[in-house]
């Protein structure tokens, strides 16, 4: 197994691919109560379009796909439900569908390995039903209401929306109730078939354990072979500019959110040293201890702090910014005024040094929970990243890469506006 | 896991709970009294006002950047509901001291800052700054105001205050804005010097540290030296506290809002009484609606397909279930009739010894989980401290093991539905959708 290891928080990560192309990571934590696994699938909302092995013809599959997918797993030949299985062992078993990757999971204290037994049973062997997959699309319409009714979610889409031209990320990760009344057994198959293959996924362990005991219980578990099918997956060429600049909707809402995003293009550069950066910069501009804070926040125009977040992923990447206001449109001017004077004005020795700080004793933080840090490996590995670079990269910042990052990115023909007023 | 409790002063407690698995300490301060309607909305005030500066950081900024120093130590305040009891929480969290890159001894800055903050704020003549008081009680309006923001915890909120309309358990735990107008500057920092020498203090601190070291840091601590002694009277709730009330008639109310998916929240007083009955509640609310494997999740969701969140609480502090579902609005009377059913077949039986093994599971692997994170160590003695019980988490499980099929039938049978809630769409709002989904239609 390779190791990889970080001294500054003494952590280790033990990483080995299967014979039959699955990565498996083990981050040992001695003595914690919890053990929890990961399962990641390369495969998320975004992956509407491909061409199986040698075929001319492009599949395009309806929108949600992925996320009924990972619903129906835990459907059984048996008729008994693995979540129910998994749940009466007592361990806390969950899914999740990101816009990139699909993940099946569990946290326990006790029979993690019986859990293993039904965990990697169930999600190498699916079996859909028209019966089944038809009983799931009413709870899948009444979770899609469920985000319909909140505002932070409309807010986000509507960002993504207009930032996006072509790229997928733009469509709801759960679908419509329309395009998922187009979901059949037959799609769910050749879904699984073609993307839920071994060399497309990965496990990530953390707890207490030996790796290579670890190693082993997983690897007597497996039973999927690689089946060398080809898929090449079709994104539509998206533009650098964004789609669109503003947006405005109504809901009811106490005050007013506004959310800017700022398009991020796509170049093969370092993207854990950007990430830092970003942070930093986001705690020098409009951080709790800014004088923009400060003074929005004696205007009573702002509550409470800001999210500044780098999302990012192979195929796109932008900063989202995310806020309260009485007054959206003030408060929006306000942070662009600020990030000009920055750009003006440069930022200080201190103030680098000082948010630096923070930053690094967020990343330790990041180590306290056995499901924190084996959601970090996952989301990471899907990124082509492994999770300690982030310390590695803290050591190489300096002011001035960050004054080039906020030069180049923090430009007005690349940000966009979505505001949600009450009714 | 244990906890080591310091009598600092009569009614100033800490609570040391060791633990070496984690990479942070967590301090947490808690001021706790009755919930009160005169007083609800100055205690939601008093932590807005606190965290604007202290006697040696004079602003909201000078915080930021010393917590910023100090590896990005987090500060967080809040307000909590606990039984008919009000809490005004602070949290620090900060980096353990062996991860720091200069050796700084972070905890004790860390211990001093939070009660710095608490104890000893920006004041002038012994009143906050006016400025700061206009801008708080705008902000706490606001808080107020963002009551319906988030559907699940309205229905949830309205629910409750409509059960106990005349208890401190019905009451907001941030206030109302009637009363929130009418407080000046001479009040509230009055307010705040009694509070101060009269509320219950209680610091838990999460961490890998020396125990007399930690006691030390407290004991020399400026602040707390200032403090008086106090009574520190709050009110204590269990399963003897609790009236057994018999209720006429099942109340349904409904309200309207501009919303897609319907919120239905049912509210059981639970009337038996017995030893070991907080346990057999909370197994038999597990079985009911709590997990997976839980009826209402089986039934409500996998069955029928009526809903994407159907599950259940207990409330071992007030003796009350609460059934929780979002579903579509025509739904309505299908979902209530279903989960009346659920409950008559615990009533009558109608479970099996594995669906008890099942629950038990569940609920043990939780409780073995509590030691897994500092703020649920902290949150399980805080529990303890109100209902004024003391078990360790071993004795938690075995009394959750001892659990009986007859006790939870008898549960069950002691269960008194109180009040059915509903939030539903506007009757406009339907006939937009309708509008919505044919022009999707004609779309295609």
């Amino acid at each position: 197994m390779q190791i990889i290891e970080n001294s500054k928080i003494k952590e280790k990560m033990y990483i080995e691919k299967l014979e039959n192309g699955l990565t498996v990571m083990i981050i040992p934590k001695k003595g914690a109560q919890k053990k929890y696994i990961i399962w990641g699938v390369n495969f998320g909302s975004v992956d509407n379009k491909f061409i199986i092995g040698d075929s001319e013809e492009v599949t395009h599959i309806p929108d949600g796909i992925a996320h009924y997918l990972e619903h129906k797993m835990f459907e059984q030949r048996t008729g008994i439900n693995s979540l129910d299985t998994l749940s009466s062992l007592g361990v806390d078993a969950n899914a999740y569908t990101t816009n990139n990757y699909t993940a099946y999971l569990y946290e326990c204290t006790d029979n993690f390995y019986p859990a293993l037994d039904e965990f990697m049973d169930y999600v190498q062997n699916p079996y859909y039903t028209a019966e089944n997959v038809e009983k799931e699309r009413g709870i899948i319409e009444q979770e899609i209401a469920m985000y319909d009714d909140e505002p932070d979610w409309a807010l986000y889409m509507n960002t993504l929306k207009l930032m996006y031209h072509n790229n997928p990320i733009r469509i709801d990760i759960a679908g419509t109730k329309e395009s998922i009344s187009k979901i059949t057994e037959k799609t769910l198959y050749t879904i699984y078939n073609n993307f839920y293959t071994p060399e497309n996924m990965s496990i990530a362990v953390c707890g207490d354990f030996e790796p290579e005991e670890i190693l082993s219980e997983i690897k007597n578990r497996m039973i999927i072979k690689n089946n060398n099918q080809k898929i090449t997956r079709v994104y539509s060429e998206e533009p650098e500019e964004i789609k669109d600049k503003k947006k405005e909707v109504q809901m009811q809402i106490s005050m007013p959110m506004f959310m800017l995003g700022y398009k991020v293009p796509m170049v093969n550069e370092n993207m854990v040293k950007k990430d830092l950066a970003i942070e930093i910069l986001g705690n020098i501009i409009i951080g709790s201890s800014s004088k923009l804070y400060k003074r929005l926040y004696e205007e009573g125009l702002i509550l409470s702090e800001f999210s500044f977040d780098f999302e990012f992923a192979r195929n796109y990447s932008h900063v989202i910014i995310q806020g309260s206001s009485k007054n959206p449109e003030k408060v929006i001017e306000e942070i662009k005024n600020e990030m000009e004077f920055f750009i003006n004005q440069g930022i200080s020795d201190e103030e680098f040094e000082r948010q630096k700080k923070k930053v690094y004793g967020n990343l330790v933080k990041n180590y306290n929970d056995v499901s924190t840090i084996g959601n970090m490996a996952m989301s990471n590995y899907f990124k082509g990243i492994n999770m300690f670079l982030y310390f590695e990269e803290f050591e190489t910042l300096s002011k001035e890469y960050l004054e080039e990052i906020l030069k180049n990115i923090f430009t007005e023909d690349k940000k966009v506006i979505s505001i949600v007023k009450g009714i | 896991m244990s906890e080591k409790i310091i009598e600092l002063k009569e009614g100033i407690n800490a609570h040391l709970i060791k633990n070496d698995k984690f990479k942070t300490n967590l301090i947490c301060v808690m001021l706790t009294t009755p919930l009160k309607r005169e007083t609800v909305t100055k205690n939601a005030l008093i932590p807005l006002l606190l965290k604007r500066g202290t006697v040696n950081y004079q602003s909201q900024s000078e915080i930021s950047m010393k917590l910023e120093k100090m590896y990005g130590a987090g500060f967080d305040s809040g307000i909590d509901k606990i039984g008919d009891n009000q809490a005004i929480k602070f949290y620090m969290e900060s980096i353990s001291n062996k991860y720091t890159l200069e050796q700084e001894d972070l905890l004790k800055e860390s211990i001093d800052l939070l009660l710095e903050i608490v104890f000893n704020p920006y004041m002038k003549n012994n009143e906050f700054i006016e400025q700061i008081l206009e801008t708080e009680k705008e902000n706490l309006r606001k808080i107020i105001e963002s009551k319906i923001d988030n559907k699940d915890f309205y229905a949830f909120n309205r629910c409750i205050e409509n059960m106990h309309e005349h208890e401190g358990f019905g009451l907001y735990k941030y206030g109302y804005l009637d009363d929130l107008e009418n407080i000046t500057n001479s009040d509230i920092s009055k307010y705040y010097h009694n509070l101060i020498n009269e509320i219950k203090i209680d610091i838990y601190i999460s961490g890998n540290f020396d125990e007399k070291n930690v006691e030390d840091i407290l004991k020399l601590n400026k602040d707390i030296s200032r403090l008086h002694p106090r009574k520190g009277e709050y009110i204590i709730n269990n399963s003897s506290t609790e009236t057994v009330q018999k209720v006429d008639n099942v109340r349904t109310i409904k309200e309207e809002m501009e919303i897609k998916q319907g919120k239905l929240v049912i509210g059981f007083n639970a009337l038996a009484r017995g030893e070991n009955m907080t346990n057999i509640g909370i197994v038999f609310n597990s079985i009911l609606g709590d997990g997976a494997n839980s009826m209402l999740f089986q039934n409500v969701r996998e069955k029928a397909g009526l809903a994407y969140t159907a599950h259940s609480t207990f409330n071992k502090l007030k003796y009350n279930v609460f059934v929780r579902c979002g579903i579509e609005i025509p739904n309505y009377d299908k979902a209530v009739s279903i989960i009346k059913e659920q409950i008559e077949n615990i009533k009558i039986g109608k479970f099996s010894e594995t669906d008890i093994q099942n629950a038990k599971n569940y609920i043990i692997s939780g409780i073995k989980g509590i030691e897994a994170e500092q703020d649920t160590e902290i949150v399980f003695y805080i529990g303890q401290e109100i209902s004024k019980t003391r078990y360790t988490v071993d004795e938690y499980i075995e009394s959750i093991k001892s659990v009986t099929k007859e006790q939870i039938i008898e549960f069950a049978n002691g269960l008194q539905m109180n009040l059915i809630y509903f939030l539903t769409g506007t009757e406009n709002e339907d006939s937009e959708n309708e509008l919505e989904s044919q022009e999707a239609d004609n779309d295609e």
